[in-house]
């Protein structure tokens, strides 16, 4: 078959959706498809943006190549997922957040600042509810995803997990001084709440934060919060670590710190599992829960410096525990049966 | 502008879904370059279809809707559009290095390799695209394009005044020479616009034995088919090799120890052929009204230009088949030529970037 995955993308940054768009187009292309990206350029501001870009997807034909037809489409992002095509299905990475959950967030609510941010909402989610049962089928990347979709758009999916890229090559190594807290610098991942956890705990932890920020601006916030706190000794900020560095960081860490607000899936506590290492969560951090087990796999504090700071110090403080949720981790990762293969059989049915 | 500062660029150009070509090809370079210039440097590619007419609208309209201006509150230095629709992309600091314009619209206005003038609404849609060329390509800061063709086209039909940039082909530094074996070569894609079948027409004509070297993809079956037929009839079929699609190195190996270039395509925009030819020191046989390969080709000195004549173009291979000799000194003074070019990528950055 010859299948376009299309997608949105903000240029110059690179995070989860793309590494997943790039995987999945590898998957297809290894199940023996013709499979392309196309990807829109997107911006969410000014607000009114968001509409014209709903509008220019719109606009966007994908329905034949040169003559030939083009058999399926995949819609990832918004607003991507609403460019029309006669066989299309959405595997849904998220709707446009701050139009729906995250709306009155007071650090993330973006829309809801402007003059016209409820008329710009009402547009978004009208044209998610009219436009995405175009698709013959609907997945999401997790039940977060889906719950939402139902809670706010009306609309049934199903979740449909897939794997981090090269899952095959995490490894464990021996548990180092160290708690890792890999992901994008950006304020609903949250390393300034981790940061000041830290300041709370009563064992000497130390965080590794490897990851680009989205603006250098909220790296500068968070290296300066540690300054207050007189915490820098015990952070090491990596920046963007290669693929290699990544695995050896989560292979020789005491365990993982992810505790994003409300994330849609994360494939930080998959790549935690995959290395057999605990991962420390918050109770309001969506994807995550569906994986971690608390006291099982790893612990789920509440979203308050204090409670991340108890976790943090327990993990640092009982290793043969942590060794034995990590391992517990991994386990529960290979009963999910999480692949591609499995990806590909339900888009392309 | 300090000399090492880093800038945020993006390219932004049209791609037809799993067609992979030249315009790919030279947005994929350009990237490499600016990124090796130690810049931050990505492709926008937005996906064009061009048919029916009306869709041709709805995409100019798609580029002009998109916001480049910045990311994440950080701006976006440059803009460098390359293709239509997707230099209409508006941006405060663009710069448009033009590939060309759509040339159904243009050019190739009722060619009949085209389709728009078919179309009901062909010339409406036609007038919408002369508009939007005409008022949106001056916003650029600065305009220019790949061959002086292109910018001679821009300037009779919608009267925007660029300059012509020149780049170098894919892997400039690998080409090389070797003797000349007994072959003209003619690398392309099978494809009317190319003019294979041209040179089959000259081959029957020629009176020195001379065997012609094709490679390149068949891009419409019906062609390579009329070309295979024509050379069968011709009686020529003996002096004529289909090679396909070749590797790059083998591409290079049939540059280096060929007798000469053919390339007598239709209004090419720019032609990386003769410049490969050149730089393997080769002369290049073209055409008056090939375009592109115009701007390089001195007739007589580094090769013929001949009229698109089947006689025209026999007596041009005749010639090169004749005196080895001169074939040898024409291609020298090809390379000489691509060398005072400066056809460099450095040349190409500085003046995006100025």
């Amino acid at each position: 078959m010859k299948i376009v995955v299309a997608t949105s993308s903000v240029p110059f940054i690179r995070g989860g959706a793309e590494i997943l768009a790039d995987n999945l187009r590898d998957a297809l292309s290894a199940a023996g498809h013709e499979a392309e990206l196309v990807s829109i350029p997107f911006k969410h501001y000014p607000p009114e943006r968001i509409p014209e870009h709903i509008l220019a997807c719109r606009l966007v034909d994908l329905t034949e190549t040169c003559g030939v037809r083009i058999d399926r489409v995949i819609g990832l992002k918004f607003p991507a997922y609403l460019i029309p095509h006669p066989n299309k299905v959405i595997w849904l990475l998220h709707q446009h957040r701050t139009a729906y959950e995250l709306w009155s967030h007071p650090r993330a609510g973006d829309l809801i600042q402007g003059p016209d941010g409820p008329v710009i909402r009402d547009a978004i989610r009208q044209a998610d509810r009219e436009l995405i049962p175009e698709a013959k089928a609907i997945y999401t990347l997790s039940e977060n995803v889906s719950g939402r979709l139902r809670r706010y758009s009306g609309i049934d999916s199903k979740p449909l997990y897939n794997p981090p890229a090269h899952e095959r090559l995490f490894y464990c190594g021996p548990a180092g001084d160290y708690l890792f807290f890999p992901s994008r610098i950006t304020g609903v991942k949250r390393q300034w709440l981790a940061i000041r956890a830290l300041a709370q705990c009563r064992e000497r932890v130390r965080i590794r934060f490897a990851g680009d920020p989205d603006n250098p601006m909220q790296q500068e916030e968070c290296v300066n919060i540690a300054r207050e706190l007189k915490l820098s000794d015990r952070i090491a900020w990596l920046g963007m670590v290669s693929e290699e560095q990544k695995r050896d960081l989560y292979a020789k860490c005491r365990g993982v710190i992810f505790p994003p607000v409300d994330e849609d899936y994360g494939y930080v506590t998959l790549e935690a599992m995959l290395s057999s290492k605990p991962v420390i969560t918050c109770a309001d951090s969506g994807g995550p829960l569906e994986f971690v087990m608390d006291h099982q796999t790893g612990l789920v504090a509440h979203p308050t410096p204090e409670s991340l700071a108890q976790a943090m110090d327990a993990l640092w403080a009982d290793r043969r525990s942590a060794a034995a949720m990590g391992e517990a981790g991994r386990a529960r990762y290979r009963d999910l049966n999480i692949s591609w293969p499995n990806v590909v059989e339900k888009l392309l049915c | 502008m300090p000399k090492n500062h880093a800038l945020r660029i993006l390219i932004a150009t049209v791609r037809v879904p799993f067609v992979n070509g030249g315009a790919e090809i030279l947005a994929e370079g350009l990237r490499r370059v600016l990124i090796e210039a130690g810049h931050r440097a990505e492709i926008v590619a937005i996906p064009f279809k061009w048919y029916p007419p009306e869709r041709i609208l709805d995409q100019m309209l798609a580029c002009r809707l998109l916001d480049l201006s910045e990311t994440f509150e950080v701006p976006v230095d440059r803009l460098i559009g390359l293709k239509f629709p997707a230099y209409m992309i508006p941006h405060q600091r663009k710069v448009i290095w033009m590939l060309h314009q759509h040339r159904q619209a243009y050019d190739l206005w009722q060619h009949p390799l085209s389709d728009l003038h078919t179309y009901a609404n062909g010339s409406e849609v036609r007038a919408a695209i002369h508009r939007a060329d005409t008022e949106l390509i001056p916003q650029a800061q600065g305009i220019f394009t790949i061959s002086r063709n292109v910018a001679l086209r821009m300037k009779s039909h919608c009267g925007v005044n660029a300059i012509p940039l020149y780049h170098p082909p894919q892997d400039a530094a690998l080409f090389y020479t070797r003797p000349a074996e007994n072959f003209l070569y003619f690398p392309s894609r099978i494809n009317p616009l190319k003019r294979q079948e041209l040179v089959l027409q000259a081959l029957a004509q020629t009176r020195a034995p001379v065997r012609v070297y094709f490679s390149g993809s068949a891009t419409e079956a019906a062609f390579e088919r009329k070309c295979i037929t024509l050379a069968q009839k011709g009686g020529c079929a003996d002096r004529v090799q289909w090679l396909g699609s070749v590797s790059e190195e083998q591409k290079r190996d049939l540059y280096a120890r060929s007798l000469g270039v053919l390339f007598p395509p239709v209004d090419e925009d720019y032609g990386y052929v003769t410049l490969e030819g050149m730089l393997a020191q080769k002369p290049v046989i073209t055409c008056t009204d090939s375009g592109g390969p115009l701007e390089f080709v001195v007739d007589q000195r580094t090769g013929v230009i001949a009229e698109p004549k089947p006689e025209a173009l026999a007596a041009a291979m005749d010639r090169l088949w004749g005196d080895r000799e001169r074939a040898r000194q024409w291609g020298e003074a090809g390379r000489q030529r691509y060398d005072d070019l400066h056809i460099h990528w450095d040349n190409v950055l500085e003046k995006l970037l100025q």
